[in-house]
């Protein structure tokens, strides 16, 4: 007999009483689906945010920053305006005007709609040009004016906090401020508040810029772009592509979630995997008879291990699509905000595909040490107990 | 006492199968150390940040300057015993990574009461006399390995007088901070001289530090300087230390649910593991159940075998499991700076390893008991 007979044949005959033992198995396929489960619905933080972080990246958009500095957290003049109009690449508008967007940021304070807690979200003093740089689609109201103290909100600001319905006055440093539109851009679920940046900077007496938006012409203007910006002395500036900006920002935030993640999933795959063992070798021992027959008629060891082996890992596999499938109906889409940061859960099809991998190593690991138990049965006393 | 001997020799009936169950339920109870840990550390560090020390900031948020000048109204108020003006910025030292945050402060009389600095004496006194003194936070020192007497420049967003967005500072002390709040690599310098040396925003700050005479007064203290800016320019907005520490460690209570879920699971799933695994040994011990039966043991005491067996694995595994989480938290504790494992954890844990334990074990602890002798005897 070759080895794939007798291969195939114990496999059938191991599957085939396998009812006997429904409650070794059940421990397998339960523990699998559960460090699956947990693994993939932890990860799922990671890829919601990095979907939505990164869905409205586009590759016509720079940023300029202070070299060093963070996004929103330059220190860029009021001097350095001219020479930035005059940089190569940017896509001109409508008027011949470069489409560029100057940006200052504030943290302001809000109350939460449900809990009445107190957060704190950006209010970004903007040029109208934002309006050409970015999709912006108004869903209420209209766009604000230059020069008077009117708000536009995004929608997420509606849902989540209070005060900022249309006509709705909020004070800013001992004024009162108008919202007069809600819009929406893209994936964000971010609540951002939009003014007149002059307006901003003049009553918080800023004369620096955070940040500096242009829309290019093609992506590959890009490289002409930064590399006017690094060759003019007047500009003390770095030119960074949306995606740049987006990946620094997300930066820690994904180190956080990814190190939590496979912390916790490692652990629970650990602990799966010695119940695995625990449960293959319980199902090894109740077929020692069987076993030591089949070595007496003639059987090899290496089809018995590779048969166990492959039990293992078979009973791994729904446990595998249990535990994806649980994550996926549970969390995905579900709305999360740890770490000041809120985006929706995504349980995409890599993470599946990850999680069915990381089943079957814990059934192959699992697996080894009852295959050994299995190929090492000594027949004679195997056969002398029954 | 007497079962104590059969417990033991029940454990090790099968060392390979016991050991396996021994590693699940520790590693099962290391990851609750370490989830559990982290939930109850933060509810810890915001009932111990100070709720007598209040901030007092710009109405529109942590960002929002107000002007020195605000200072003695606030000190005026009743129940103010110390107010620390106190600005914040940001600077690089050597390359854009390696970033640090300059807190300048006045080194007036009493300030260290509206702080939760601890600084020696002599580096106090030190640091009053030297205008570009500046007392590190011990962890920077030992990361760059400043110091005392040490010049280090830094880069800074905001400008000097004459343009230059270079500063230096002298090291004069080192300081610990017991706050949870605020950045890790900070440096303490001189509001004064930083002030007088910057070319935009002089004469503001960042936010006041108001210690107040009677921590039960801290409430009213807030509201009265709330209530004395209101309407002005400079609206302000006064919490405690510990009203901030809640609302930044808040987020990570959004993860409270996730923590649940996954300590949930993880029980359940040990759970179900161990409670197959004693079936199956019961099964196979039938026959010597039956032969202690037969010797005279009651049913209650071969109950209470199986069950202390079950028991006595279970808390020491778990005992192993937790010490192990206290081993790794500094690991995991890098998400909430000074964060520990309270004991009230470890206690909690090994409630739940008694229950676990006792659940899986009871079914088959049944079973062992009402087992009839003569058939048991007769299966054989």
């Amino acid at each position: 007999m070759n080895f794939t007979r007798q291969f195939l044949s114990i496999l059938l005959m191991n599957l085939s009483g396998i009812r006997q033992r429904s409650a070794q198995v059940l421990t397998i396929i339960i523990g699998v689906t559960c460090a699956v489960g947990v693994l993939v619905s932890m990860l799922a933080m990671g890829a919601g945010a990095r979907r939505q972080e990164m869905g409205d990246v586009r590759a016509d958009h720079a940023t300029l920053i202070t070299s060093g500095a963070r996004y929103l957290q330059s220190n860029i003049s009021r001097d350095e305006i001219a020479a930035i109009l005059g940089l190569p690449g940017i896509q001109k508008g409508a008027q011949g005007e470069p489409i560029v967007v100057f940006e200052s940021m504030v943290p302001i304070e809000g109350r939460r709609r449900v809990t009445g807690n107190r957060i704190y979200f950006p209010l970004v003093g903007i040029t109208s040009t934002v309006t050409q740089y970015q999709q912006m689609r108004f869903t209420d109201g209209r766009m604000f004016k230059p020069g008077l103290h009117e708000l536009i909100a995004s929608s997420p600001c509606v849902r989540q906090f209070t005060g900022f319905e249309i006509g709705d006055r909020r004070p800013i440093h001992g004024s009162d401020w108008t919202i007069v539109g809600h819009f929406e851009q893209g994936k964000a679920q971010q609540c951002v508040v939009y003014a007149d940046v002059d307006n901003i900077m003049s009553i918080f007496s800023r004369n620096s810029y955070g940040a500096v938006s242009v829309l290019l012409r093609s992506p590959a203007d890009f490289a002409a772009f930064r590399d006017a910006v690094s060759a003019n002395p007047a500009l003390k500036l770095e030119a960074q592509r949306e995606s740049e900006v987006a990946e620094e920002g997300f930066k820690e935030l994904n180190a956080i979630l990814n190190f939590v993640s496979y912390f916790v999933g490692t652990i629970m795959a650990i602990g799966a995997t010695l119940g695995a063992v625990n449960s293959l070798y319980a199902i090894v021992d109740s077929r020692r008879s069987e076993l030591a027959t089949l070595r007496a008629i003639g059987f090899a060891s290496g089809p018995i291990m590779l048969a166990v082996l492959v039990e293992s890992i078979l009973w791994a596999f729904p446990g595998a699509l249990l535990g994806g499938a649980l994550a996926w109906v549970l969390f995905n889409g579900l709305s999360a905000s740890p770490f000041g940061f809120s985006f929706q859960l995504a349980v995409t099809p890599s993470l599946a595909v990850l999680g069915i991998v990381w089943a079957l190593a814990m059934g192959f690991v699992g697996g080894l040490l009852p295959a050994l138990r299995a190929a090492r049965v000594p027949v004679a006393t195997a056969l002398r107990a029954t | 006492m007497r079962f104590l001997p059969l417990i033991w020799s029940g454990i090790w009936r099968k060392p390979g199968r016991t050991i396996l169950i021994f590693l699940q339920v520790s590693v099962a109870f290391a990851l609750f150390g370490v989830l559990q840990g982290l939930k109850t550390g933060v509810e810890h560090l915001i009932g111990e940040a100070r709720a007598d020390l209040l901030i007092v900031h710009g109405g529109l948020g942590l960002m929002d300057p107000l002007p020195l000048s605000l200072l003695e109204g606030i000190k005026s108020i009743p129940g103010v015993k110390v107010v620390a003006p106190v600005e914040l910025f940001g600077a690089i030292y050597q390359n854009p990574n390696q970033k640090l945050g300059v807190v300048a402060i006045r080194p007036d009389e009493g300030w260290l009461s509206a702080f939760t600095f601890t600084i020696a004496p002599d580096y106090v006194a030190a640091f009053r006399t030297m205008r570009t003194g500046a007392i590190i936070r011990e962890g920077l020192a030992k990361k760059y390995g400043w110091k005392i007497g040490d010049h280090i420049p830094l880069m800074s967003t905001s400008a000097q007088m004459n343009g230059s967005t270079d500063w230096a500072f002298d090291v004069v002390g080192t300081y610990t901070d017991s706050d949870v709040g605020g950045g890790k690599e900070t440096l303490l310098v001189n509001y004064a001289y930083f002030d007088e040396a910057r070319f935009a925003g002089k004469g503001t700050v960042n936010h006041f530090n108001v210690a107040v005479s009677d921590p039960r007064l801290a409430v009213n203290v807030a509201d009265q300087i709330d209530r004395r800016f209101a309407n002005s320019a400079n609206a302000t907005q006064t919490d405690s230390l510990r009203e901030l520490a809640q609302s930044q460690l808040q987020s990570i209570g959004d993860l409270n649910f996730l923590i649940r879920a996954i300590v949930s699971v993880v029980l359940l799933a040990l759970l179900f593991a161990t409670a197959t695994m004693m079936m199956q040994s019961i099964r196979e011990r039938t026959p010597e159940l039956a032969v202690l039966k037969t010797l005279g043991f009651t049913d209650g005491a071969v109950f209470l075998i199986i069950l202390m067996e079950a028991v006595a694995v279970f808390v020491a595994a778990a005992a192993c499991g937790l010490a192990l989480s206290l081993l790794v938290f500094p690991f995991a504790s890098k998400i909430v700076p000074g964060l520990s494992v309270p004991l009230v954890v470890v206690a909690l844990g090994l409630i739940c390893a008694v229950l676990v334990a006792v659940i899986s074990a009871l079914l088959p602890a049944v079973q062992g008991a009402k087992l009839n002798v003569a058939t048991a005897l007769a299966r054989r």
